[in-house]
């Protein structure tokens, strides 16, 4: 489609909600005395630097010492962040941000156009050599590939500063606006302070150097025990942050962040895998519940390395249909996650769930409709097949691998179950090295594309070694559809239809957070926070 | 005696050397590198980032690169998972607190073991020493994984005595004394069993038994002939002690937030965060060759026939 | 390990040998005894404990599996007499296979220690000189690694198998052992009638034979049977980085540490079964090593 200007203007407009990313105090709200606040974090930060952090933690600890073009609100809803809304230009090609004048650094310098310029040439310079590189090209922003294979400089990268508060960025090709919008949320797309950078070099993100353009400033970092941020009087928004200070706890192990958290020490906590129904009944008050954009699969290896039998889509059926999704979810996992039969999650913006007939059928129907599968593909009581489910060194994942086993075992399937390390394990898939083996893919921006283009052809990452034309052609029109969930739909049917992964579940993150804290987000489907919305209030 | 420290110190060279190449190329061999993810890199990405830290280089030549760093300029390179930090930054900010909580854990141990166990074999077959026996036989085999939940639900949930995690230092003892229980405990007990078999045996020798024929005082007795033969056993354990706690560290770590180096060793094994775990081993692979050679210092000064 | 003590009662019975003395002190050594005891009762449950189990090792209960801490506890109806863990499989029949490969890593472990430490032990302390310096030293080396460490690595590089649990355990532990033998071979070296035996031309293969190795076996003995207990321990940290043995496979020590994850969690039995007969098997280890030093010692009491 031709991206209409109106449209695109309409959309920018509906961003001028003020102050619709401060916390605001809900009526009948005492605030509390204590305004510190104590997060938990499963494994230290790993960069504080922005264009190089890949990890939740680090983009958590870093959404609250930058900002961003746009920010979410804890609902997963885009509000104004340093961007008050911007233009998309006739051939949807050039998209033109504004940003606001009263942003500084926590220096006291403004926040410009040309920070968001260095930051972005950053992401892409080879020198950098940041593992999210290729987040531009997903964008297709203009020359960005040619500037990673290191054939341009990264000034001829398409993006540049008009003027101190206006910001170009030139794209190949046009992509879906909620996924641009959605991109510019993300961390590695978050303006960098190039004095700092070029002063202090890799040790810039330091406590004492780090400058940030966020609610929070870094305090004390000691790896391996906690990260400290206290609030940054140069935001922009000041006025109306209320918390004063956030540590982040480093416990590796979730039993004792809830341990700890039951002691008052944090306030917030993981639930452990299985616990959610326990904890909900003792603390019904303190329990959150909400959908994530992850998918958790078991794939199949047709690469040519991978086992005959599997090259058979019937087989492949037959293996999906036996797995009783449901006792994984209700028995095992006992978060709220959903039984999934198709590859997207569900709760993803805009996004509208395929229709996929099994997911109608009785357990009993599926199941004998998988012993039917295997008969007419050959495997029976006295040609048993026989298969290896490979996954990697975890708890959750091995308590599925057990169920699955059983479940293969009733329809006549024999199966070994091999636990791998994490590193051996991810090089065993991406190598083709595999029979079964577990899988989860979290969507990194908030639309359909990004969890659909990974069974792209071209992008040769997905570990099944499925490829389709049909399924690149689809990938391809997507991006000008005037209605993708067309295409959406299509690619999921074929996904279903081929078989190369058995969907398991879409995730949920469940956790706990004490009764008199505000503003924690229990519905942003990436996990997003920002701490600069939340607040205590009196007990 | 100085001769022979140097000469233990000269052969601690070539140990280390041979540490270091083993470490290094085993660790190069696992599967997977440090930037393998779920989701694969596109392989430009991968080539910049190995560019980046010479992981492109064939092997022998980022052995040598890194020895070169080691010797030269005393410099472990930099961390390929905390990209902020350097291994030597993540060494001097774990490595005393390590070395604090590891060192209360071995006075500990050895004080309450060598107590315990001096007052089992004195008073051999009354009740106390059957306590004593029970009580170290139970320590010695309760797992640290095992004591750490469970004192951080006693002390830190009930009681809110101690806080459940972090590390302040030496002077703010409530958040050491959880670790330190949960870490010397075991070793505690295998010095109070060792101690009261070999004061035992002390004790049953010719020149006690006159001692005590002659009617010297018992407090005398033990003091004066009994405690230091009685300690060789326990003193030539210190060494595998030593190693044992530095294992028992990575529990601590992970259980306590202790910021130590032992949980950074495990992970840096199985993140492939190669010049972390090299760091590591060179570390604590120097640290157990002096450590056993003080040990041995130690036996000699005390044992008067060992004679270097 | 109790036919070990067997073994030493038969050779007893041959004559006024060491073994017969060895043997009457310790029957009079209670603590021995009671090893002894804990060892036969430990033996006796994970070899015929499976005949009582009504659930095999991997089935899952799926009637309780959703609700665990509310139906999967001990109970004699339903026939999961240690109740069920996390995922509604039989505790028994899985404590029973953890008691089997616990001990199994630790008994194969110890003999890999005992065989490669003996023979390299008297082998240096026999040839003694230069080639004894350079033996030893080597030691010395290898102890300075951190052995744990080097097994992390080996284990996450060839994955985690049995075979190779049994062979890292037994072989980081061999050190120790070949110290101890070449310093009782040293000694025994110097005995008047082993040097009168190399004196009259008595080859020496078959002083160690004859002399040495049956003078070496009681100090051997007793150091194994200590060797077990950490070993078992050793495992057990393993199995808590998740790198011991594959599922549906497990040890105590895997027990043990999925049972500590839970224990607040209203399903304590997961932790404690486990946890009983993993105290047990030490205890039974440790009595016994100590009563048998007692017995065995040379040095009189």
């Amino acid at each position: 489609m031709k991206p209409n200007p109106l449209l695109a203007l309409a959309v920018a407009l509906s961003f001028i909600v003020p102050n619709a990313s401060a916390a605001t105090v809900a009526p009948g709200d005492t605030l509390a005395e204590n305004q510190d606040i104590d997060l938990w974090l499963l494994d230290d930060i790993k960069t504080l630097d922005p264009q190089k952090s890949a990890s939740v933690g680090d983009s958590d600890a870093i959404r609250q010492l930058f900002e961003g073009l746009y920010s979410q609100a804890a609902n997963g809803d885009l509000v104004p962040g340093v961007a008050t809304g911007h233009e998309v230009s006739a051939d949807g090609l050039i998209w033109t941000f504004h940003l606001r004048p009263e942003a500084t650094w926590s220096n006291g310098d403004p926040v410009t156009a040309q920070d968001f310029v260095y930051a972005w040439r950053r992401l892409v310079d080879p020198e950098t050599a940041s593992e999210k590189a290729s987040a531009l090209t997903d964008l297709k922003v203009k020359n960005a590939k040619a500037v990673i294979d290191g054939k341009l400089p990264p000034a001829e990268l398409g993006v540049r500063a008009i003027d101190a508060h206006t910001l170009e960025v030139t794209l190949d090709q046009p992509i879906p606006h909620g996924y641009m919008i959605a991109s510019v949320t993300n961390t590695n797309t978050f303006p960098a302070p190039r004095a700092v950078i070029e002063t202090y070099g890799d040790a810039w993100t330091q406590p004492g150097h780090l400058i940030g353009n966020g609610a929070y400033s870094l305090v004390e970092h000691r790896i391996g025990q906690k990260i400290v941020l206290k609030r940054n009087p140069r935001y922009r928004d000041d006025a109306h942050t209320i918390v004063k200070s956030v540590t982040f706890h480093v416990i590796n192990e979730e039993n004792q962040a809830l341990t700890r958290f039951r002691a008052g020490e944090l306030d917030v906590s993981p639930i452990p895998s299985g616990q959610y129904p326990r904890l909900k009944e003792k603390y019904p008050d303190q329990v959150y519940k909400k959908p994530r954009a992850c998918t958790y699969a078991y794939v199949f290896n047709l690469s040519l390395k991978g086992p005959e039998a599997l090259k058979d889509v019937r087989v492949r059926k037959g293996l999906s249909l036996a797995i009783d999704r449901s006792i994984i979810t209700d028995n095992i996992l006992k978060g709220g996650q959903i039984p999934a039969y198709s590859w997207t999650p569900p709760s993803m913006a805009g996004f509208k769930a395929p229709d996929i007939d099994y997911s109608h059928w009785s357990q009993a129907e599926r199941v004998a409709k998988a012993e039917n599968l295997l008969k007419q593909a050959g495997y029976g009581p006295d040609h048993p097949l026989k298969l290896t489910i490979s996954y990697n060194t975890s708890e959750a994942h091995k308590k599925i691998a057990v169920a699955i086993q059983q479940f293969w075992k009733a329809i006549g399937v024999e199966t070994r179950l091999e636990n791998m390390e994490w590193k051996v394990f991810t090089d065993r898939l991406h190598k083709h090295e595999y029979e079964v083996g577990r899988y989860a893919i979290c969507a990194g921006v908030d639309n359909a594309i990004d969890m659909l283009s990974f069974f792209k052809s071209t992008d040769s990452l997905n570990p099944t070694g499925f490829a389709s034309a049909d399924y690149d052609r689809l990938m391809n029109d997507v991006l000008t559809a005037t209605d993708p969930n067309i295409d959406y739909d299509q690619a999921e049917h074929t996904l279903a239809d081929k078989m190369p992964i058995a969907p398991i579940y879409f995730y949920t993150s469940n956790g706990m957070v004490k009764p008199d804290i505000r503003g924690f987000p229990v519905q942003n489907v990436l996990n997003f926070f920002y701490v600069r919305n939340m607040y205590r209030v009196v007990k | 005696m100085i001769r022979y420290i140097f000469r233990r110190l000269g052969h601690a060279i070539p140990v280390m050397l041979i540490l270091i190449v083993f470490s290094f190329v085993i660790m190069h061999l696992a599967p997977g590198g440090p930037f393998t993810r779920e989701r694969a890199l596109p392989p430009q990405v991968l080539a910049n980032i190995n560019a980046k830290y010479g992981l492109d280089q064939p092997l022998w030549k980022q052995t040598l690169d890194y020895l070169w760093g080691i010797v030269v300029h005393f410099d472990f390179g930099p961390s390929f998972v905390y990209t902020d930090q350097s291994v030597n930054s993540i060494i001097a900010q774990g490595f005393p607190i390590t070395l604090t909580y590891g060192t209360i854990s071995g006075v500990v141990a050895i004080a309450v073991g060598v107590t315990l166990g001096a007052v089992a074999a004195i008073r051999h077959n009354s009740w106390l020493d059957s306590l004593a026996v029970g009580v170290s036989v139970t320590a010695q085999v309760l797992p640290n994984f095992v004591m750490a939940p469970i004192l951080v639900v006693i002390f830190t949930l009930w009681l809110h005595w101690l806080p459940g995690g972090g590390f302040e230092g030496l002077l703010s003892p409530a958040y050491w004394i959880m670790p330190v229980i949960a870490l010397s405990t075991s070793y505690m007990a295998s010095i109070a069993r060792m101690m009261r078999s070999s004061m035992l045996e002390v004790m049953n020798q010719n020149h006690i038994r006159t001692a005590r024929a002659k009617g010297l005082a018992m407090r005398r007795i033990v003091m004066k002939h009994a405690l230091k033969p009685a300690l060789l056993p326990v003193i030539s354990y210190l060494g595998p002690a030593f190693v044992g706690m530095i294992t028992g560290s990575v529990v601590i770590d992970m259980y306590f937030s202790t910021g130590g180096i032992g949980k950074f060793f495990v992970d840096s094994a199985l993140n492939r965060d190669y010049a972390v775990m090299m760091g590591i081993t060179v570390l604590l692979g120097g640290l157990t060759i002096v450590f056993n050679l003080l040990v041995d210092i130690l036996y000699a000064w005390i044992d008067p026939k060992i004679r270097y | 390990m109790a036919s070990l003590a067997q073994a030493l009662v038969e050779t007893g019975e041959k004559g006024h040998s060491p073994w017969s003395d060895a043997r009457v002190r310790f029957c009079k050594n209670r603590q021995g005894l009671v090893g002894l005891a804990l060892m036969g009762f430990v033996l006796a449950f994970a070899i015929f404990g499976s005949f009582a189990a009504h659930w095999p090792i991997d089935k899952i209960d799926f009637q309780v599996m959703g609700d665990v801490a509310r139906e999967g506890g001990p109970s004699l109806t339903n026939g999961h007499f240690f109740g069920t863990d996390e995922l509604g499989r039989d505790l028994f029949a899985r404590t029973i296979l953890g008691i089997r490969i616990s001990l199994a890593v630790g008994l194969v472990g110890t003999l890999i220690a005992v065989i490669v430490g003996t023979v390299y032990g008297a082998a240096s302390g026999y040839a003694g000189g230069r080639v004894d310096n350079i033996m030893m030293r080597a030691v010395d080396i290898l102890l300075s690694i951190p052995s744990m460490f080097v097994l992390i690595l080996l284990l996450v590089m060839f994955g985690h198998s049995i075979i190779l649990l049994f062979i890292g355990i037994g072989l980081l532990s061999w050190l120790d052992m070949s110290r101890i033998v070449r310093g009782q071979t040293l000694s025994l070296k110097q005995r008047e009638y082993i040097e009168a035996a190399r004196a009259s031309g008595v080859p020496a293969q078959t002083i160690i034979r004859r002399h040495i190795v049956p003078n070496l076996l009681s100090i051997v003995i007793v150091y194994a049977t200590l060797l077990v207990p950490g070993m078992i321990l050793a495992e057990s940290f393993i199995s808590f980085l998740g790198l011991g043995v594959q599922e549906p496979l497990t040890s105590l020590g895997a027990l043990i540490s999925q049972g500590a994850a839970t224990m607040n969690y209203g399903t304590l039995w997961q932790l404690l079964f486990p946890l009983f007969f993993f105290i047990v098997t030490l205890f039974a280890f440790f009595f016994l090593g100590d009563g048998l030093r007692d017995a065995l010692d040379p040095k009189d009491r």
